[in-house]
């Protein structure tokens, strides 16, 4: 058998193929690929690549969710492959997500949980129509730095703001910062309330890494 | 007979009414509260927006029943109440006195796999259930309407289809503008699937939301040149923008109606508004549509 090319990882999160992303993930323990370089180089390539086709409007949500489980698939599988090499692996971050209270709209909020989980953040993925104080408490639970919360309808988006006044007001050991998104959000939105904005599933990724670096 | 079928088969343009959450928002409704439960507790507040419409010279008001399916409801505890709240908003709807009432219909909520795990049967289940409840209460027409996914679309026509094969049904999907053209987030492109809900038996098809008036221009004359059947537009108010007051959407009454006046001449079956849509846009759409008229 023949070590996986990092071309041939890259297809399979493109083509959002979980069996064989699972498959070549599994090759390369066996064989003792270069877990690292086939991360950076065809895994993420993948879903980099998956992202830039979805915001050509080449590839719609479906494509999207896709390439996102055949990428997370492969990470369940080479994470512990990963501690057991080089020690135990800090997640990126922790993340507690959900929809707000009153708003039923799960999709946007799932793809942000998975992508991050797919890039080395732990996720707590609440589920929608997520009372205020059930975040708190999560939050509190696993000591979150960053708490996440998706609203789609200008109806719940007063919830963020509620939402970001209780994270100030719990006082959490990490001072968790506050990550939003969704259809009506916008950055003035996000100042408003002590927020960072994310325009949409792709980029929450880079603004969570950001938002983990700067909180060190 | 209502005379709405034949007036959407081949009549005048009719003027649908504007947004409702917003509006029942500023009238008590608790953000994050279903805005049907409004049916129960405050029937009075959803007549009242109605009356509004009619005033600002709506033909026909839509329900207060968007997420009145039981798929929906379930997650505010009103399940059960399904019919009971179809019923009610029906009645609040002819209470004032619009020349025609359809029923709002829109998604579950829940999307089919690999995206979310949703369930094309309880789907069925559900809109047939919100469908008939609507039909027996006594609506002029059906509007299946801020669908992203053109499958749930077809379920919802085909469950509201078995109760009654008479009444007029329309049907908007809700499309994002991308490179290639306009699509549903699934990929849905336009008059393909306008086209496919047509031969399924919807009597009107259009889009709804998330495109702001100047797209849906666009998205109208190529629905137009490409659709075999008469169309239904609700576009937004623009896009919301976050102020000192609250939200708001970026078009004023006059600017959405200049870009949708144009529409409704060039014969559209039915027009009117969506999200940051009040009874402002409606006047300012009815004093143009009747202007173009005379």
């Amino acid at each position: 058998m023949f070590l996986p090319s990092h071309d041939e990882i890259k297809r399979a999160i493109v083509d959002g193929d979980v069996d064989k992303a699972r498959s070549l993930a599994n090759s390369l323990i066996e064989q003792g690929g270069d877990l690292l370089a086939a991360i950076e180089h065809g895994f993420s390539a993948g879903i980099r690549k998956v992202g830039d086709l979805w915001e050509e409007g080449e590839y719609f949500l479906p494509e999207l969710v896709q390439g996102a489980e055949a990428m997370k698939a492969a990470m369940e599988i080479l994470q512990p492959a990963l501690a057991t090499q080089q020690g135990a692996q800090e997640p990126k971050g922790r993340v507690v997500i959900g929809t707000v209270e009153g708003d039923l709209h799960d999709i946007g909020k799932s793809l942000v949980g998975t992508l991050l989980a797919a890039n080395g953040f732990e996720v707590h993925d609440l589920g929608s129509n997520v009372p205020v104080a059930t975040y708190i408490e999560k939050a509190r639970e696993v000591d979150a730095d960053i708490v996440a919360a998706s609203a789609l309808l200008t109806t719940t988006m007063s919830v963020q703001k509620s939402l970001a006044e209780a994270v100030v007001a719990a006082g959490l050991a990490r001072g968790p910062r506050v990550l939003i998104g969704g259809a009506p959000t916008t950055e003035a939105w996000a100042t408003e309330i002590g927020a960072t904005h994310a325009e949409n599933a792709m980029r929450a990724v880079g603004k969570a890494e950001r938002m983990v670096r700067s909180h060190d | 007979m209502s005379g709405l079928a034949e007036r959407l088969v081949d009549g005048p343009c009719v003027l649908l009414d504007g947004g409702m959450g917003s509006m029942l928002l500023a009238r008590g409704l608790a953000p994050g509260d279903a805005p049907e439960r409004m049916n129960l507790r405050q029937p009075e507040v959803v007549t009242e927006v109605h009356v509004e419409y009619v005033e600002a010279g709506s033909d026909a008001v839509q329900t207060n029943t968007f997420g009145a399916n039981p798929i929906r409801l379930a997650h505010f505890d009103l399940a059960e109440r399904c019919e009971e709240i179809n019923r009610r908003a029906t009645d609040l709807a002819r209470q004032a006195r619009p020349r025609f009432v359809i029923g709002d219909i829109g998604p579950t909520g829940e999307y089919l796999p690999p995206v979310g795990t949703g369930d094309v049967v309880r789907w069925d289940e559900g809109f047939e259930m919100q469908g008939r409840a609507l039909i027996e209460a006594g609506v002029d027409a059906l509007h299946i309407e801020t669908m992203s996914d053109l499958r749930e679309a077809e379920v919802a026509l085909r469950a509201v289809r078995r109760s009654s094969t008479e009444i007029p049904v329309m049907v908007s999907l809700t499309f994002d503008r991308k490179k290639r053209g306009f699509f549903t987030i699934m990929g849905d492109p336009l008059v393909e699937s306008l086209t496919r809900l047509v031969s399924d038996g919807a009597t009107v098809v259009g889009a709804n939301c998330s495109i702001a008036s100047p797209d849906l221009r666009d998205l109208a004359a190529e629905a137009q040149s490409g659709v075999p059947g008469r169309l239904v537009f609700q576009p937004n108010a623009g896009s919301p923008e976050t102020t000192a007051g609250g939200i708001r959407y970026s078009q004023a009454p006059e600017e959405f109606a200049a870009d949708l006046a144009p529409v409704a001449a060039a014969g559209a079956a039915a027009i009117g508004g969506c999200c940051g849509t009040d009874p402002r846009f409606i006047a300012a759409l009815r004093r143009r549509m009747d202007g173009d008229q005379g």
